[in-house]
């Protein structure tokens, strides 16, 4: 997306290569591009119509039901930004990105810290963490509507009924089916992040926390000086993921169930519009909006993840 | 001394608890699919007290309908679906390593000018939101001819899966040291070979974690698997049961999904430990 326009090849390589000839290197870079080549294609080149077809559509007033397609500028934005629906969407998605990626962080962290000591049984839990995403979503995400919305008339149904009424009582209608994705997304997702963590707590040389054991005076300070400055880049990975796959398919055609009109969610609501109502303007506007946030975040991570003295660009 | 036990008692009875969540819901979908019509709604939801393997086996019933009570509900190729999800989770796993390999090789051991933003230009797709993508993306398989093809979701997995392993696996190439192939070249093999009988064999585990990245990303995906795949014949298991009006209110549905999964959790499990690994390897001088 924004992304692709900052694509400006031209940047200096990082590593001054000592005693390579120039033509043996011009050889190399080209090289370089010829391997680059598959990737490239598959992925920018598959996505680039679509995006500049979505980015185009959203400036036009097309939508099956009018008779025409003419270019309207950014009235699309207007009307939505204008649209008090809009910002409802909009701070319920962004309260539902933080919620849930706070909660993947947490348990994520927690289960990393369990199981980076070492101890009995270990093995095993580790392989039951691992487990929420291993398993296919699409097992699992059946698992978790049957277990919190059972379909039929089933053993447990009236106790989940009860449940049900109790929380959308208090948080109103639809609540309970907006938790319930929200739980599934923690579920699954916080099971990506404790294995990543791992990863990154297996990074750390032991002899860093020995001399931290010395050095502070309690475990919170440990974790605070030593593990999460250590931790940060993959921490910053771990939110990114968690923020584009916060609305991965699956939830989002669960949520199209329930819990649509009291908490409106950016993009279902504009499959909603899309798909349902035939206002493929008026939805590309709508699920174009979540983007500047996204490249912030991403722009984040980028700084994290190479750190300036590597990136001269 | 009991202070000790009471800590390593705890850190027991936490693990425990946390094996406990992770596993609950899909114990507990396994056991509905377990049971009976009857034991299923007078039995209890957390144990069954009378397994059947009858849903289980009503996927392999072969053709022709099948009738409960006053309905009849159509029999689904499931073998044949099994077939086609292996098919479409092979061939993306291959085309998504091999073209992630290479990239990940000329980003980060080549270093053409500009590699650094290459990178970010591929994970910067990852913003790129999925709400209404597929009726442009349609448009381009179809350009492409590969409309009610596996070949369309073999393309979109890789799309998919490939900057998260393009990003790994090029960390990785990026902080080995050098000597190890200059010696190779100096020996007498050819770059090529230097890369498949060295650096590859080296970068074991971070293929590992690539590819069970992918299978992650395959294994989640629903919505494009029954939008692309119309014909039942070419379906995979995702898409078949997704499309069945039913689907989420049959247990004979969810004991498909559940089958079909068990062999993916299996080598997932197999590999976890080189996943581990390799995500440490790879991003250990992340940053």
């Amino acid at each position: 997306m924004g992304g692709l326009t900052q694509v400006r090849p031209g940047s200096v390589p990082h590593r001054p290569k000592q005693a390579l000839a120039g033509s043996v290197r011009r050889r190399e870079i080209l090289v370089a591009y010829a391997l680059l080549t598959p990737a490239v294609l598959l992925v920018l080149g598959v996505l680039a119509y679509p995006v500049a077809w979505e980015v185009w559509i959203s400036l036009t007033s097309f939508a099956s039901r009018a008779e025409s397609r003419s270019f309207v500028g950014v009235a699309n934005y207007r009307t939505m930004l204008a649209d008090a629906f809009f910002w409802r969407a909009l701070a319920t998605t962004v309260v539902y990105f933080v919620v849930t990626t706070l909660a993947k962080l947490a348990v994520g962290v927690a289960l990393a810290l369990l199981l980076a000591r070492p101890c009995r049984g270990r093995a095993l839990v580790f392989l039951a963490v691992f487990l929420p995403w291993a398993y296919p979503g699409g097992v699992t995400v059946v698992a978790w509507y049957w277990m919190l919305n059972p379909p039929l008339i089933t053993s447990y149904s009236v106790a989940v009924g009860h449940w049900k009424h109790a929380v959308d009582g208090v948080a109103g209608a639809g609540a309970y089916t907006f938790a319930s994705v929200a739980l599934f997304n923690i579920w699954r997702g916080a099971s990506f992040t404790a294995v990543f963590l791992l990863a990154g707590l297996n990074a750390i040389p032991r002899e860093l926390f020995d001399y931290a054991r010395l050095e502070t005076r309690s475990a919170a300070q440990r974790f605070r000086h030593v593990t999460l400055p250590l931790l940060r880049p993959f921490l910053a990975l771990a939110v990114f993921l968690s923020f584009t796959t916060a609305f991965a398919d699956l939830a989002n055609v669960w949520m199209l169930t329930g819990g649509r009109v009291i908490f409106p969610v950016v993009g279902t609501y504009a499959y909603w519009l899309g798909i349902r109502s035939g206002e493929f303007a008026e939805a590309a506007a709508w699920s174009l909006s979540l983007v500047p946030l996204l490249l912030l975040a991403l722009a984040v991570l980028f700084r994290w993840f190479d750190p300036p003295r590597e990136a001269p660009a | 001394m009991s202070r000790g036990r009471l800590a390593r008692w705890g850190h027991g009875a936490a693990l425990a608890l946390v094996a406990v969540y992770s596993v609950f819901p899909i114990y507990f979908i396994t056991v509905q699919s377990l049971k009976t019509p009857q034991e299923d709604v007078f039995g209890s939801p957390f144990y069954v007290a009378d397994p059947t393997v009858e849903n289980y086996a009503e996927l392999f019933a072969g053709p022709g309908a099948r009738v409960r009570g006053f309905v009849v509900l159509p029999r689904v190729p499931f073998v044949r679906w099994l077939a086609n999800s292996a098919v479409v989770l092979g061939a993306s796993l291959v085309v998504t390593l091999v073209a992630g390999v290479l990239a990940a090789y000329a980003l980060g051991r080549l270093q053409p000018p500009g590699w650094l933003w290459w990178r970010r230009a591929l994970f910067a797709t990852y913003v790129v939101p999925h709400t209404i993508l597929f009726i442009p993306l349609y448009q381009v398989l179809i350009a492409l001819g590969l409309d009610d093809s596996h070949g369309a979701l073999i393309l979109i997995y890789s799309t998919m899966a490939l900057p998260f392993c393009v990003w790994i696996l090029s960390a990785y190439y990026r902080h080995l040291p050098r000597e190890i192939e200059e010696s190779a070249l100096v020996e007498g093999a050819t770059p090529a070979t230097a890369f498949l009988r060295i650096v590859l064999p080296m970068s074991r585990n971070v293929l590992v974690a690539a590819a069970l990245f992918t299978v992650g990303t395959v294994g989640n995906d629903f919505m494009f698997a029954s939008i692309f795949l119309l014909d039942p014949t070419r379906q995979t298991v995702a898409a078949g049961l997704g499309v069945m009006d039913v689907s989420l209110e049959e247990l004979v549905a969810v004991a498909g999904v559940n089958l079909a999964a068990i062999p993916v959790a299996t080598a997932c499990a197999l590999f976890a430990r080189g996943y581990v690994r390799g995500l440490t390897a790879a991003m250990v001088e992340g940053a």
